[in-house]
């Protein structure tokens, strides 16, 4: 069976610094897939690279099947990958719906856009409480469950999450975390991006361990769990 | 001079050689030459405003007055123009002290509208004053205004005055002001909290832009030999603004090298086509045609102007690169500069009844704390608690609705960032706020910026003093990053760094102020747990250094790792206070923040 996402040595330069170098993984159908590894180890680079924000220096995208290097950000969302990018990113001026609205931009329909807000409502309750209010206003677990709701808005088939836990209070935390299993369950496939690495392991089933933008580890999440490297680089004492 | 020093010298000298590459193809006669020598001279002036983040037009009203200044000192006094040059230029620095105090409180968009309507007003009064000016219609003889009797310039003494020009901002690019007018350029909150005195460093900035601006008007009206109020219609400041588009604003060469082009294409294209196709000869507008369609191309092509080509460059030519094999091993962080009081005095930071609201929102109310010299301090609560509003307060972004803030027995509520940053109390924030464009050390550097004893004499002197403060500086601050174990990215632009790393440089930054207090918010936002960890070990070296920290944190680790005392806000209120054993077993924290169950 072809994975759903496909990344072949892949490399991501600023300038003259090498952020990726070489990287090579794969993200199967309906599992949640974890990208970890120590500052600047090139996780957010991959990720801008996968959702075409960034254009690789070298090597291949395949999404299920298809060569998607290089393609235009606005395309690879048509192909069907969202990505929620590190910092939220919502559009503080505008409503909640607003922000909604704009995740469903490539809809085809009022109705389908209708729909599709009633899926992320049911998802986030709270959302559909402050939807007519102003984005910026929202607490900071209300605005990563938008900036998570706008990404849901195409029903992608993979999701791009980039740190979806930095700067929420430990209660938020865990409600995230069950928030990416309930959408893995429903069917979507989710590559993690994660400083919270004890967590992301625990709730996914692959992950791609990247030093210095050098692969470290790929392997099952149970198994990193244990791995001394990877306990005394990511996870600290127990 | 060594390879450094090259390096420094290099885009300067490209820049030289454009310039006079353009002026040597271009110029069939000394008007041409002036007139390109007068828009680099203007362009100057246009960077000075931009680069402290003003977007003024006034160029076009100071280029005014500092013309018909020193024509008339000139024409009816019968000066020497070596005093009447002078003597316009002081008129010009007094209309913009005057002009700058009321102007300078706007920012953005409302600044260059006064700004715009301010040349508008000098060329209306040029109007309604014939007899002193010559009127609507500039020479006139009726007006008895003879400009046959003005003294002429010559163009080798534009030329040396432009080079003058170019050497002040070319040394004053990587001194202390320099640095203060990029940080205010990109973030002027964060420059702020630097101890960087931002009203005072833009009123320079908009002084040295008239001075700069009058003396193009000055050359202009004696290269000329007549003047006319048309001259300096906004269109002008349009014109002036850009050569600043064109060429770039980030450096102080950009605006130089798009007043060359746009100065020199022109008269090429006139000479060129004009003389070589006849029919071509009608279309008269032909050559602003074909510049401005260069323009629109370099603006959808290189949206951060000519200059940007030369930016990698640039970085490059500013990394300081650490000494080889400095390591953050053996360098022991300085501590506070300031001899400890005795143990028993009142408390280091007090606040009492503090509170602010937000449109309605009670984001912080009647919230009273003490902060004892030398502890720890963990700020914790859901998000929207109010913790980022309490330290925007005691840092002087924001000032407080009611209540106190007594810093060392001073009541400091109200008091503007920079005075706040110099009295010892440095921060950090949430959102990272680094500059970007900077290189990872020059970001430490600025926050050496009140500690640094030198000034714009000495920088365009070369005292010994400016090579010694600056050295002096760059190695703390290179002891600070290698502590912190960035001593790899020192040379890197901040906006390069993943996020975590931009958290290290900040408390860097934050310590290079030499603070007493420091207020930390979310320092651990982007870590994992082993990097989550070794901030803490960090942080408790602050601590038996004498700092003392206030730290807002969800990382629960490290907050009962550090503390000596936890603050639990919740809806803007005090909920709880206690060592990390009583707050992690209290009922009202567990439900409001903690939550029960383990992970």
């Amino acid at each position: 069976m072809i994975p759903l996402l496909e990344v072949r040595d892949l490399s991501v330069a600023y300038g003259g610094i090498e952020a990726v170098r070489g990287l090579s993984f794969s993200v199967p159908e309906g599992s949640i897939v974890s990208l970890i590894g120590a500052n600047g180890a090139g996780k957010t680079s991959t990720l801008l690279a996968v959702s075409g924000l960034v254009r690789p220096r070298a090597g291949r995208i395949l999404f299920d099947g298809q060569d998607i290097t290089g393609r235009r950000a606005d395309r690879i969302v048509r192909a069907g990958i969202a990505h929620v990018p590190e910092g939220r990113a919502i559009l503080e001026p505008l409503s909640v719906a607003e922000n909604l609205d704009l995740g469903g931009w490539i809809l085809p329909d009022r109705r389908s856009l209708r729909r599709a807000m009633d899926r992320v409502f049911d998802l986030f309750p709270r959302l559909a409480e402050r939807r007519r209010q102003m984005a910026g206003s929202l607490s900071g677990g209300e605005q990563q469950m938008l900036a998570i709701g706008r990404a849901l808005m195409v029903s992608p088939r993979l999701l791009l999450l980039d740190e979806p836990s930095m700067g929420l209070a430990p209660l938020l935390v865990a409600r995230i975390f069950h928030v990416i299993e309930n959408i893995h369950r429903s069917g979507t496939t989710v590559l993690l991006v994660e400083q919270n690495a004890r967590q992301a392991l625990r709730i996914s089933q692959r992950a791609v361990v990247l030093s210095h933008g050098l692969l470290l580890r790929d392997g099952e999440s149970r198994s990193l769990l244990s791995d001394p490297v990877i306990v005394e680089a990511f996870l600290g004492k127990a | 001079m060594n390879r450094a020093g090259l390096r420094r010298f290099l885009p300067g000298a490209i820049t030289l050689l454009i310039l006079a590459a353009d002026a040597f193809i271009s110029v069939r006669n000394h008007a041409d030459l002036d007139r390109l020598l007068i828009n680099g001279i203007l362009a100057l002036s246009a960077f000075a405003t931009l680069h402290a983040r003003m977007l003024s037009l006034a160029n076009a009203g100071f280029m005014a007055i500092g013309a018909y200044a020193s024509a008339i000192l000139s024409v009816k006094a019968g000066l020497p123009v070596t005093l009447s040059f002078p003597a316009a230029l002081a008129i010009c620095g007094i209309v913009a002290v005057l002009i700058g105090l009321p102007v300078l409180r706007l920012t953005d968009v409302y600044l260059a509208i006064c700004t715009l309507g301010f040349g508008e007003v000098v060329r209306i009064l040029i109007v309604l004053l014939p007899g002193l000016t010559g009127g609507p219609t500039g020479a006139n003889l009726s007006t008895g205004f003879p400009y046959e009797a003005m003294r002429r310039v010559d163009t080798g003494m534009i030329a040396v005055f432009l080079a003058m020009l170019v050497y002040l901002f070319w040394t004053m690019a990587p001194s202390k002001t320099g640095r203060a007018f990029r940080a205010i350029r990109e973030r002027p909150q964060a420059a702020s909290t630097m101890g960087i005195d931002i009203v005072a460093y833009r009123s320079l900035a908009f002084v040295m832009s008239a001075l700069i601006a009058g003396a193009a008007g000055a050359f202009y009206a004696h290269s000329v030999g007549s003047l006319d109020n048309g001259d300096f219609r906004f269109t002008r400041a349009v014109d002036i603004l850009g050569y600043a588009v064109l060429g770039g604003s980030g450096q102080w060469f950009g605006p130089l090298l798009g007043a060359g082009l746009l100065t020199a294409l022109p008269i090429l294209l006139r000479d060129s086509l004009g003389a070589s196709i006849g029919f071509l000869r009608s279309f008269a507008q032909l050559p602003n045609i074909l510049t401005g369609l260069g323009l629109v191309l370099v603006i959808v092509f290189l949206p951060g102007g000519l200059a940007h080509v030369f930016r990698a460059q640039v970085t490059a030519r500013r990394p300081h690169a650490l000494p080889p094999g400095r390591t953050g091993e053996g360098h022991a962080v300085p501590g506070p500069g300031v001899a400890r009081p005795a143990p028993g005095t009142s408390a280091l930071l007090s606040v009492k009844g503090l509170g602010r609201v937000f449109g309605g929102v009670e984001a912080l109310s009647g919230v009273s704390l003490e902060f004892d010299e030398g502890g720890v301090y963990g700020l914790i609560g859901p998000n929207g608690a109010g913790k980022t509003t309490f330290i925007n307060l005691v840092s002087g972004l924001s000032a407080p609705d009611s209540g106190t803030i007594t810093w060392r027995g001073r009541e400091i509520q109200g008091h503007r960032a920079h005075e706040i940053a110099r009295a010892g109390i440095a921060r950090t924030f949430q959102g990272v706020r680094l500059f970007d464009e900077m290189s990872v050390l020059e970001n430490v550097v600025v926050g050496h910026h009140s500690r640094v004893h030198t000034n714009l004499a000495s920088t365009w002197l070369r005292l010994p003093r400016e090579t010694r403060e600056e050295k002096a500086a760059m190695n703390e601050a290179a002891v600070l990053l290698a502590r912190l174990g960035l001593s790899d990215l020192a040379g890197r632009p901040a906006g390069a760094l993943s996020y975590g790393d931009q958290r290290r440089v900040e408390i860097a930054r934050a310590l290079a102020l030499d603070p007493r207090l420091l207020l930390l918010d979310e320092p651990a936002a982007g870590m994992n747990d082993a990097e989550t960890a070794s901030l803490g070990s960090f942080l408790l070296e602050l601590k038996r250094r004498g700092y003392t920290l206030i730290v807002v944190e969800h990382h629960m680790d490290l907050i009962m790792g550090v503390c000596d005392r936890i603050d639990v806000l919740n809806f803007g209120r005090l909920i709880a206070q206690g060592t990390p054993a009583e707050i992690a077993g209290n009922e009202q924290v567990l439900e409001a923040y903690l939550g029960r169950e383990e992970g």
